[in-house]
């Protein structure tokens, strides 16, 4: 089966165990909710084909396992990531205040550039909820993070979550902040892409005063 | 008696012999063990309890209920094996009229199990090694015991956050499955040539440093892929492809996703991890599963890659819906009478030293209940312990009862064990396995897994060897330490 695409990013998916992780890539991916809620071990590995901006993008998205015990492996996959959902519980304190700790990983370990969106799981359970909404958009404002409570369990704002990321990357890359042919970018061009890419492009220049290597 | 009287303070005194599955009765609905109320009659009814605690008394397992809620009753179990130790002993079990309770001590953790099933020590204690070697699985011993020595009242739960379930899957499994009790694979039963080509399939699509591909379908045995130099050094037993399994079965995979994670073969090296990729191929039914094993962390890409070949050369021999037909066989085919259900283990296989050990059974009837099931095991199991006492082993147990009369019989080519009526007379009995063992041995190319293929990957040599190499340090820990 041979999927044409414009651009492949590489995604992560990562934050505390029981947040709600894998149910929401589960309903990005298949459109439903995962009933039987087992924790994940590893990494798992999902992907899918979204319009964005008018290119074509494949997602690469990396689920990762919230326990300790998976960090070793979970933080050997964050290199080379291109963006990043950074998943906390809307009903558990405990789990917005562990997000700086993934944040740090996320910065050091994936790419710099890396273009992370936070994501307050489990809307719908909002009778239970402890962090406010207003508290966690102030956090994502002062940590340059874009924001949005999703629910896995209705769908709401899930797809959502998944395109901002992907078009702020897309819009990276055409304003020449982002080079997909930068190694550990975690963007490669598709078969799509490559036709043009033998055409001077107006950015070249100036991406190549961004590189920093 | 000391130890008595404090089993009694704790609650865990002498009740009515409980019949095998009680929990089939329960009130509680399954997964909210955690939330049982210890104080209970009906948690202290269980049939069978196990625990996990530090050698500090930390608790970090219960079956039923929390184990933090129990933490003083761990405390007193681990009062009991202090108590005894500082005699310059060892506690191995207490027995009381309808429960055994037996310990086991493995390095830094104590493990406990208090049963009212009836089996034997030694049948619970290989339990409460199952159990051990799951954990172990999932860490690594030389992970747990450094995490101890560093500190030592260590809280282990931080580590197995999450895991609780995949314990509380493989000690179901041990109530439901004779294939922890035979130490040996139940197969799947496939025409000989059908296996043979996925045999080959999984042969040529390798990759540096994997180790072994393993095929799945319905919890049981396609057929498995190994590494020549590496089980040139050791075998992959049983007792780790079942607990690799239980992994597997008790976190559900993503449909069409695909994992990676970090496993430890115990019996094969408790001290380093093999890295599985696991997929399944039939999404979203989810029966069929691939594990493909490498000892490099960073090989994701290239083993998926495998799969793909391996699902690509499956699509064009329409494998799955052959692996689909071959459901397990009724014992009516087999063409006796009297016999209702039956256990066969061979040990005169080609190669026999080398193989993973197996066995067949017929497929148990719709027409029998979960209870029944679960008593006929019972008596099984009662036979299994006989035959292989260590006081006093036997070699034929032909055991009649008001229900069914069973025979069990070990030589150095089988271990069979068999039900028939309760009216059978000795020689029809006779007759009938003799019936059996023909048929067994006309269809064992079906049944069997008979010449697994190898290949040759080169593997990383440390890794293969039995024994971890001292600079194995760096890849046992999984960075464990930084946690503490």
């Amino acid at each position: 089966m041979s999927e044409t695409y414009d651009f492949l990013f590489k995604f992560l998916v990562i934050g505390s165990a029981g947040t709600g992780k894998s149910c929401l890539l589960h309903q990005f991916i298949e459109n439903k909710f995962k009933q039987d809620s087992n924790h994940t071990i590893g990494v798992e590995f999902g992907s899918r084909v979204v319009n964005v901006g008018g290119k074509t993008v494949k997602l690469q998205i990396w689920d990762t396992a919230g326990q300790e015990r998976f960090r070793s492996v979970t933080r050997s996959y964050y290199r080379g990531a291109a963006g990043a959902l950074l998943v906390y519980d809307i009903t558990s304190r405990e789990t917005y205040n562990a997000l700086t700790n993934w944040l740090t990983d996320a910065r050091t370990l994936a790419s710099p550039n890396i273009v992370i969106i936070l994501c307050g799981n489990k809307k719908d359970l909002d009778a239970e909820r402890e962090v406010t909404f207003l508290e966690a958009s102030r956090f994502a404002q002062e940590n340059e993070l874009m924001f949005l409570e999703t629910s896995a369990l209705t769908g709401e704002n899930v797809e959502e979550a998944f395109l901002k990321c992907a078009r702020t990357i897309l819009n990276k890359i055409e304003s020449g902040e982002l080079d997909p042919e930068r190694m550990g970018s975690g963007i490669q061009y598709g078969d799509a892409s490559l036709r043009q890419l033998r055409q001077p492009r107006g950015s070249a220049a100036q991406t190549k005063q961004q590189c920093s290597c | 008696m000391l130890a008595r009287s404090k089993l009694e303070e704790q609650g865990l005194g002498t009740k009515g012999g409980t019949p095998p599955l009680a929990e089939t009765g329960s009130p509680l609905p399954p997964g909210s063990h955690r939330d049982e109320d210890v104080t209970a009659d009906a948690w202290r009814a269980h049939r069978k309890h196990v625990f996990v605690l530090s050698e500090a008394g930390k608790p970090i397992y219960s079956r039923y209920g929390s184990e933090e809620a129990l933490s003083s009753t761990m405390g007193v179990m681990m009062a009991l094996v202090s108590f005894v130790q500082s005699g310059d002993n060892t506690i191995r079990s207490v027995y009381s009229d309808q429960h055994m309770v037996v310990f086991m001590q493995q390095g830094p953790l104590v493990l406990v199990s208090v049963s009212s099933s009836g089996q034997s020590e030694q049948q619970l204690r290989q339990e409460l090694r199952y159990v051990y070697n799951q954990i172990v699985s999932m860490l690594t011993q030389a992970s747990i015991e450094r995490i101890f020595q560093h500190k030592k009242n260590y809280d282990l739960r931080r580590l197995l956050a999450g895991s609780e379930k995949i314990l509380d899957a493989l000690l179901d499994l041990l109530d439901r499955e004779p294939s922890f009790m035979l130490s040996a694979v139940r197969c799947v039963p496939l025409p000989c040539s059908l296996r043979d080509s996925l045999g080959q399939t999984l042969q040529k699509a390798i990759t540096p440093n994997l180790v072994f591909s393993i095929l799945i379908a319905h919890q049981q045995l396609v057929t498995i892929v190994q590494e020549k130099t590496v089980i040139e050094d050791a075998r992959l037993e049983p007792s780790d492809l079942h607990l690799l399994l239980n992994l597997v079965g008790a976190s559900s995979a993503f449909q069409a996703g695909e994992i990676w994670t970090p496993i430890c073969l115990p019996c094969f090296n408790p001290d380093c991890y093999f890295y599985a990729y696991i997929s399944y191929l039939d999404p979203p039914d989810c029966t069929v599963c691939l594990l493909l094993l490498s000892t490099d962390k960073e090989a994701f890409y290239a083993v998926a890659e495998c799969k793909r070949k391996i699902e690509e050369a499956m699509l064009a021999q329409n494998a799955l819906a052959a692996i689909a037909k071959a459901h397990s066989y009724s014992v009516s085919q087999v063409g006796v009478s009297d016999l209702r259900h039956f256990m066969y283990k061979p040990f005169d296989v080609p190669d026999n030293h080398r193989q993973l050990t197996q066995f067949t059974r017929d497929g148990v009837p719709i027409t029998i209940s979960g209870a029944e099931a679960g008593r006929l095991l019972d008596l099984y199991r009662d036979l299994h312990s006989r035959i292989h006492s260590s006081s006093r082993p036997l070699k034929l147990i032909y055991h009649v009862a008001e229900r069914e009369t069973l025979l069990a019989w070990v030589t150095s080519k089988f271990e069979l064990y068999t039900c028939f009526s309760p009216l059978v007379t000795k020689a029809s009995a006779i007759n009938a396995i003799t019936k059996l063992l023909r048929w067994i041995k006309k269809e064992e190319d079906r049944l069997f897994i008979r010449y697994p293929p190898k290949y040759s990957t080169t593997p990383n040599p440390s890794r293969s060897a039995r024994k971890a190499a001292a600079d194995q340090h760096d890849t046992t820990d999984n960075g464990f330490l930084s946690l503490l």
